[in-house]
């Protein structure tokens, strides 16, 4: 279409003003007319809507020829479909049939329509009339064809005309022309026909889609009216079903006549081909079938998609008509404001209805009225809807009520939509036939394209007759111009001769029209011919639109009233549309679907509770692609900006992802916030999968990804908690000499000590572990409470430990550590609320961070709210510093002095007679003279008279005691010592150096030996596995051979622990044993192995046996005693300057 | 006052040592002759305090885990242990109980320590506030024994090391200092005092609520009414410092309370009080303080008030919640 949509605005001005162009046409026609056309002096209305028809006549070749191309293209795709694919029929079919024909005669014909209608109507006949050529039912047609010249002729007159070249046919457009010109527009005048202004409501309509469409994705539209188109939905549902009901009903009152024959006499319309093989099937075995031919037919037709159910080959141009009608009526009813007019006025409810009105209508009973067929043409049609407007007008008269501009709107939208039916006038295929048959006598000299007859039968068969017009179309085609010519020139003002009326064909015309005219067209075409200029007759400005809301029926009323007029023409003046356009375009557009979603939704609910046995809504791949192609669509609308239909291409592209496998859904006009359980998330542009140049993927995670900081669970460096520390540290340094003289002091009082008797205290120094390295994906604080929690515990023990608690209950630290965390939590809460008291203003304006100046100020300064919060939590600053100074700082002191008097204890302990000018190895005690060691006053502290000195009573004569000094007891240090320190032998230079070490004996070197002790060298080795042999003094000190030592006493100790055992048996055999001992001694002394074997007991001698040799293969590995003995906290007198 | 009441149980040794409080008072600072209503109410006082001392000492053996409830002096240092001043002082009064102990045996034994015993004697009651006395030099010379408390340093470790000499605790320092303000207010208050006056003030030091009358302090403490066990000497000797302790710190505080409201009568250009006749004899020069009136048991009332008053430290957990902070009888 040429015009752009905005150009073209629906308003009543403009009607009339088109009604009026095309009503002058009417007047040269108006003979020719069939629908009734009211007196002049009615209604310009009712001009309007019966100029149509006049208007059609000489335009009316675009949509027929439109229309045919269609046909053909359908029938031709079926065909095509039927011949290559036959399963395929019906899926294509459908495909066509969902295209509703008006839109598709718009949608698809625009370029090519006015520019070449002569040529494809031929074309299109042509090969319909080769498809059906050899159709069985090619004669019937061809009758019924023959029968409806008029359809025909319709087809000649306009464009198939032209082609044929009758000259002739071409003349009585131009009048209408003529007359159009002098209102000014001529040029642009002609295209807007009926038709097109079909179209252009239609392209309007869409226009108002897509806009409404587009503002899906700028505008949210609140949902307070979906309730109301809900319950519209709802009454034209219910309408629906109440009309149907009764149609049912009076259907099957109807009595089925049922009569037999060869069904394919019976017309089938296009149907016939496709089922050609069926129906020869059911013919030949017609007796077999028990269903009436009616029956079948209808039964086909239903099974022919395309076809509507309007189609009744016995009326003439039902479908057309009837189609369109629908249409608007459904268009009529599914509108914002069609509420109140859905159903007949309920006497009930307003009693004095029925006085004022006599006759009321309803779109309810229009509804009724149109499946029972009782429309005979579309001024009927038009007359019932007015008549609802105008009832409605007349019985609210005060200008106030809201019911008016419902009716108001409902009328201007009725107005809009009635040119799209197309004029016709239906008849009974009886009559077209005979009156085709009186043409054809009358005017076969004048046909000259009589030879197009035998396509006529066609178009006929496919019950598309846009019958009555076309009819009318050709009649006046042959007939009408010199009347048109006649008639015109009353209207142009031109030198017309009325008489010209009276002409013959005129006549005939008229004969043919008097059997379906009203009187009312006598009238109009009388008046037309009587009437001086039409000029004076159209009627402008408001007069002539108030009243082109009143029907015929009614006119009179309100003409009569002499108010009507004035205030038909006020109340116009009354803004129908208080609502923003947009927004009611939207209304308009989605209210189907909003209702439909809305009842959805109601479903879901019953008595306000959620419904539980509902189904729920559920997410639907369709759903989500439809939502896929919205956003895609509405971001290319917005890339391009200006773009307004182009996206529509694009939207097969779009949702590629989910649309596989799932069937195409209806589109819904409603904007996505209405199904959001459809909604598709975005992912993160960070969790995209996303691939560079080279296909590989992009990492994305470092850009978001992050280290925890380190040190958030561990304590924060500050002053005091290093003192801390070092108070830690000097406690456990502390705790460690402490240690050591708890086993000095054990050491002196037992005789007997056992390897693994002194754990030794060796504590490790606290360190706070940090969490291991962990990766975040966010800023902010880290929500880990059971961390937090843990590293809390840890400074609670932490300070526990400082305040000298060397381990603690589990149960006690969990405790405290739950009181510590209430107690800091509450803390931060009131340094919260104090910190976000309410700013309070101040005299003197005060620079934010950001620069700006703000005299607003904080009402507690950060010391106040601290200090606030800490009072408020009942901690005093005095408490905290005397802590800080008694208990830290103080503290520190008070450790250092403990940890000095530790020392000098355990020194004087350890070493009673070192000093601190002893070497390292204490050999600088001996400095001084070393009279202690002389006169052996260290052996009392071994609770023995070492020297006999008690015995003689020289302790009392000299005054000395005798004690020996702990590092003099050889055999319990020496022991304990070497096992720890094997390398430890640091000396201060005064010691002798250690001689070289003897050479392993070995296989290969014990023939250097003494050849005395060549042999059992040899057995050693033998028994060694040829390995080096090992020195006693190299051997782990476990496996060590103690060295006899002879006490003064001249008793032997026992040379190793024994198990208690042992020891007790040995007890009892003391006197034995004693005697035993100082053979042992004997044999030890010689470096021998285990002489107790005959007479001690066996097993710990057999040990032994075993181990030495085991050992000797275990050498390079350590020795896991000796790790033992390490692991012992044994002193040594080392480590006594050490600690 | 509510603590008063509480005190009923035993009221009926009321007015025992009416005398000692008002030598204590002296001592203290109060110069004029205190009415019996005032030594009452702070007798009432004291005993309550003692009592409450006594409940919770129980309360905490109980706790500690020992037998038949018996009070310990650890207990006694656990319930002043924030008052460090008072437990230095404590720390000192019994050291210096050891030595005098340790002097009388050592007397018993021998007689080189004999001229020790009155100093000892004079320690046993005032030992806080005889600096100046020769006792110090005599207890330097005997051996000391530290006072240990559990929370110590000391107790942190398991092996107790010989104490070193030279060890001077800042914590003496810190008694030294407390101890120092006291005998520099004492000096204050003797400083004009003739001799006669400096004698009766120095018998006054010695006043004791223990002293040669344990049993009655008994009864008046409430043992066996509020424990069972049988209280050593060294638990009646802490008392009765203790209490000593508090009529001092009582006397002082509402000493404190009336110069504030003399001074704000005067300010005020107070009404002209009829002044009570001077008690004593007074040289030619005598201070402006023999013009002072007693104390009134609505001083005593207030420095009470004053002393028990702002203990914070019981709100700590209650914030955010809805329970009344309540806080238990203070020490004075």
């Amino acid at each position: 279409m040429s015009l752009p949509p905005s150009l073209h605005p629906p308003s009543a001005k403009e009607g009339p003003h088109n009604h009026n162009a095309r009503m002058l046409s009417t007047w040269s026609q108006a003979q020719r007319l069939r629908t009734p056309i009211p007196a002049p002096s009615d209604e310009a209305m009712s001009n309007g809507d019966s100029n149509n028809n006049p208007g059609e006549a000489p335009d009316a070749e675009d949509p027929r020829a439109a229309l045919f191309r269609e046909r053909f293209a359908r029938s031709e795709a079926r065909l095509m479909a039927l011949l290559e694919h036959g399963g395929h029929v019906d899926a294509q079919g459908d495909a066509i049939n969902a295209i509703p024909p008006s839109s598709e005669s718009s949608a698809q014909l625009p370029p090519a329509h006015d520019a070449r209608p002569p040529v494809t109507p031929k074309k299109a006949v042509r090969t319909i009339t080769e498809n059906y050529g050899d159709d069985d039912e090619e004669e019937e047609e061809e009758d019924d064809s023959r029968t409806s010249p008029l359809f025909a002729k319709s087809v000649s007159n306009g464009s198939a005309a032209a082609a044929l070249g009758t000259p002739t046919l071409r003349i009585p457009s131009f009048p209408p022309r003529l007359g159009t010109d002098r209102t000014s527009t001529p040029s642009t005048e002609q295209p807007r026909s009926s038709d097109d202004v079909r179209k252009k409501l239609l392209q309007d309509k869409k226009a108002a889609e897509d806009m409404a469409k587009r503002t899906f994705n700028t505008m949210f539209y609140t949902l307070e009216n979906d309730r109301d188109a809900m319950l519209e939905q709802q009454k034209l549902d219910e309408l629906d079903r109440q009309v149907e009901t009764e149609m049912s009903r009076q259907a099957n009152e109807a009595p089925a006549a049922p009569q037999q024959g060869t069904l394919s006499t019976t017309n089938m319309g296009a149907s016939s081909f496709a089922f050609k093989n069926l129906i020869a099937v059911l013919d030949k075995k017609r007796h077999l079938v028990k269903a009436s031919d009616t029956q079948l037919r209808s039964l086909m037709s239903e099974v022919r998609k395309n076809r509507s159910k309007w189609a009744n080959e016995d009326r003439v141009g039902q479908e057309e008509l009837y189609e369109s009608i629908e249409k608007v009526l459904m268009e009529l009813k599914a509108g914002e404001n069609a509420g109140p007019f859905l159903q007949r006025v309920n006497k009930r409810e307003v009693p004095d209805y029925f006085h004022v009105i006599k006759q009321p209508m309803d779109i309810g009973t229009m509804m009724k009225k149109l499946k029972g067929l009782q429309y005979k043409s579309k001024k009927e049609f038009v007359d019932d809807l007015m008549l609802i407007w105008s009832n409605c007008l007349k019985y609210n008269a005060d200008p106030a009520h809201p019911l008016r501009k419902k009716a108001l709107y409902m009328r201007k939208k009725t107005e809009q939509l009635v040119p799209l039916i197309p004029d016709i006038t239906i008849r009974d295929r009886a009559e077209v036939e005979a009156e085709e048959r009186r043409m054809r006598q009358g005017d076969a000299d004048a046909d000259g394209a009589e030879e197009s007859e035998d396509e006529e039968p066609i178009m006929a068969s496919r019950g598309r007759k846009a019958p009555s017009k076309g009819g009318l179309g050709s009649t006046t085609g042959r007939k009408a111009p010199p009347a048109g010519l006649e008639g015109t020139p009353g209207a142009d003002g031109k030198p017309a001769v009325p008489s010209l009326m009276t002409s013959a064909s005129n006549v005939k015309n008229e004969n043919l029209r008097a059997e379906s005219r009203a009187d009312s067209e006598m009238e109009g075409s009388v008046n037309g011919l009587t009437t001086p200029p039409p000029g004076t007759l159209t009627p402008f400005g408001p007069n002539g639109v108030s009243k082109s809301g009143a029907p015929p029926s009614q006119a009179d009323v309100s003409e009569a009233d002499g108010t009507g007029t004035s205030m038909s023409g006020f109340l116009e003046n009354e803004d129908a549309e208080l609502d923003d356009l947009e927004y009611k375009t939207w209304k308009q557009v989605t209210k189907k679907d909003r209702a439909i979603i809305a009842a959805e939704r109601n479903r879901l609910f019953r008595d306000d509770r959620l419904n539980v046995e509902e189904p729920a809504i559920l997410r639907t791949r369709a759903g989500m692609r439809r939502w896929l192609r919205h956003k895609k669509l509405a971001s290319e609308r917005d890339s391009r900006e200006g773009g307004t239909a182009a996206s529509e291409g694009k939207e097969a592209t779009a949702g590629e992802t989910l649309a596989e496998g799932v069937e195409e859904e209806e589109e819904r006009q409603v904007p996505d916030y209405y199904d959001p359980v459809c909604v598709i998330p975005d992912i993160p542009e960070r969790l995209q999968w996303a691939e560079d140049s080279q296909g590989y993927v992009i990492q994305q995670s470092e850009e978001y990804m992050r280290m925890v900081p380190p040190g958030h669970f561990t304590s924060p460096e500050s002053s005091l908690a290093k003192r801390m520390e070092s108070n830690i540290r000097q406690m456990q340094d502390t705790r460690k000499i402490c240690a050591k003289i708890g086993i000095v002091k054990q050491m002196q009082l037992q005789t007997q000590m056992y390897q693994n008797q002194f754990q030794k205290y060796d504590p490790q120094p606290f360190v706070e572990a940090d969490i291991d390295p962990m990766v975040v994906t966010d800023d902010g604080a880290i929500m880990a409470p059971y961390v937090c929690r843990a590293a809390l515990q840890r400074s609670v023990g932490k300070i526990l430990y400082h305040a000298g608690f060397e381990e603690f209950q589990p149960s006690a630290l969990e405790a405290i550590t739950d009181i510590a965390g209430q107690f800091f939590q509450n803390l931060v809460k009131t340094l919260n609320v104090y910190r976000e008291a309410p700013k309070t203003k101040s005299d003197m304006p005060v620079p934010t961070p950001t620069g700006a100046m703000t005299s607003w100020v904080p009402r507690f300064s950060q010391e106040e709210v601290i200090l606030h919060a800490l009072d408020a939590n009942g901690v005093e600053l005095e408490s905290l510093e005397s802590y800080v100074k008694d208990d830290v700082e103080r503290l520190s002191t008070k450790l250092a002095s403990m940890h000095d008097r530790m020392r000098s204890h355990y020194a004087d302990l350890l070493r009673p007679a070192l000093d601190s000018n002893a070497g390292a190895d204490g050999s600088g005690a001996f400095n001084d003279g070393s009279e202690q060691f002389v006169g052996g006053d260290f052996a009392e502290e071994l609770g023995e008279d070492f020297f006999g000195f008690r015995e003689l009573g020289l302790d009392k004569e000299l005054g000395i005691s005798f004690s020996v000094p702990l590092h003099l007891l050889q055999n319990r240090m020496h022991n304990a010592y070497a096992a720890q320190n094997p390398s430890n032998v640091a000396t201060t230079g005064l010691l002798m150096e250690e001689p070289p070490k003897f050479e392993p004996v070995t296989i290969h070197n014990v023939a250097g030996q003494i050849g005395l002790i060549q042999d059992w060298l040899k057995a050693k080795l033998q028994e060694n596995n040829n390995q080096p042999l090992v020195e006693d003094e190299d051997l782990p000190p476990k496996q060590r051979f103690p060295k006899p030592r002879l006490p003064p006493t001249g008793k032997i100790l026992s040379p190793r622990k024994r198990p208690i055992r042992e020891q007790q048996q040995m007890a009892r055999k003391k006197r034995k044993l004693d005697e035993e001992r100082e053979e042992n001694a004997g044999n030890e002394g010689a470096g021998a192995n285990g002489s107790f074997t005959g007479k001690g007991s066996n097993k710990p001698l057999s040990k032994l046996k075993l181990d030495v040799p085991s050992q000797k293969d275990n050498q390079n590995v350590p020795d896991p005693e000796k790790d033992d003995g390490s692991a012992v906290g044994m002193i040594s007198p080392e480590s006594i300057t050490a600690a | 006052m509510a603590s008063m009441n509480r005190a009923s149980p035993v009221s009926n040794t009321h007015g025992f040592s009416l005398t000692e409080m008002i030598q204590m008072m002296f001592v203290s600072g109060e110069t004029g002759e205190p009415s019996p209503e005032t030594t009452t109410l702070i007798e009432s006082i004291v005993q309550d305090q003692v009592q409450h001392m006594l409940r919770e000492c129980s309360n905490l053996s109980t706790r500690r885990g020992s037998r038949f409830g018996s009070i310990s002096t650890d207990d006694l240092f656990m319930l002043i242990r924030h008052d460090r001043a008072k437990i230095s002082r404590l720390r000192h009064f019994l050291q210096w109980k050891d030595v005098r102990r340790s002097v009388k045996d050592s007397d018993d034994k021998g007689g080189d320590a004999g001229a020790d015993v009155g100093a000892g004697d004079d320690l046993a009651v005032g030992v806080v506030a005889s600096g100046a006395g020769p006792g110090p030099e005599a207890g330097k010379k005997a051996k000391r024994a530290k006072v240990d408390l559990v929370w110590e340093v000391q107790s942190f470790f398991n092996e107790v090391p010989p104490l070193k000499d030279d060890l001077d605790d800042e914590e003496e320092e810190e008694m030294n200092f407390a101890t120092l303000q006291r005998l520099k207010n004492a000096d204050e208050r003797t400083k004009n005092m003739t001799r006669e006056e400096y004698v009766h003030w120095s018998d006054c030091r010695q006043a004791s609520f223990t002293y040669r009358k344990g049993k009655r302090f008994r009864e008046w403490a409430g043992f066996g009414l509020i424990t069972d066990s049988k209280p050593s000497d060294d638990i009646i000797d802490i008392l009765g410092f203790l209490t000593f302790e508090i009529v001092q710190t009582l006397t002082e505080e509402a000493l404190k309370v009336k110069a504030a409201e003399d001074l704000y009568k005067k300010t005020t250009g107070g009404e002209s009080q009829n002044r009570l006749k001077r008690k004593r004899e007074r040289g030619p020069f005598d201070p402006p303080e023999e013009a002072r009136e007693p104390i009134q048991p609505a001083h005593v009332q207030e420095a009470y008030r004053r002393l028990q008053r702002g203990n914070n430290k019981s709100r700590a957990m209650l914030n955010f919640t809805r329970a009344v902070p309540r806080s238990s009888l203070r020490l004075i």
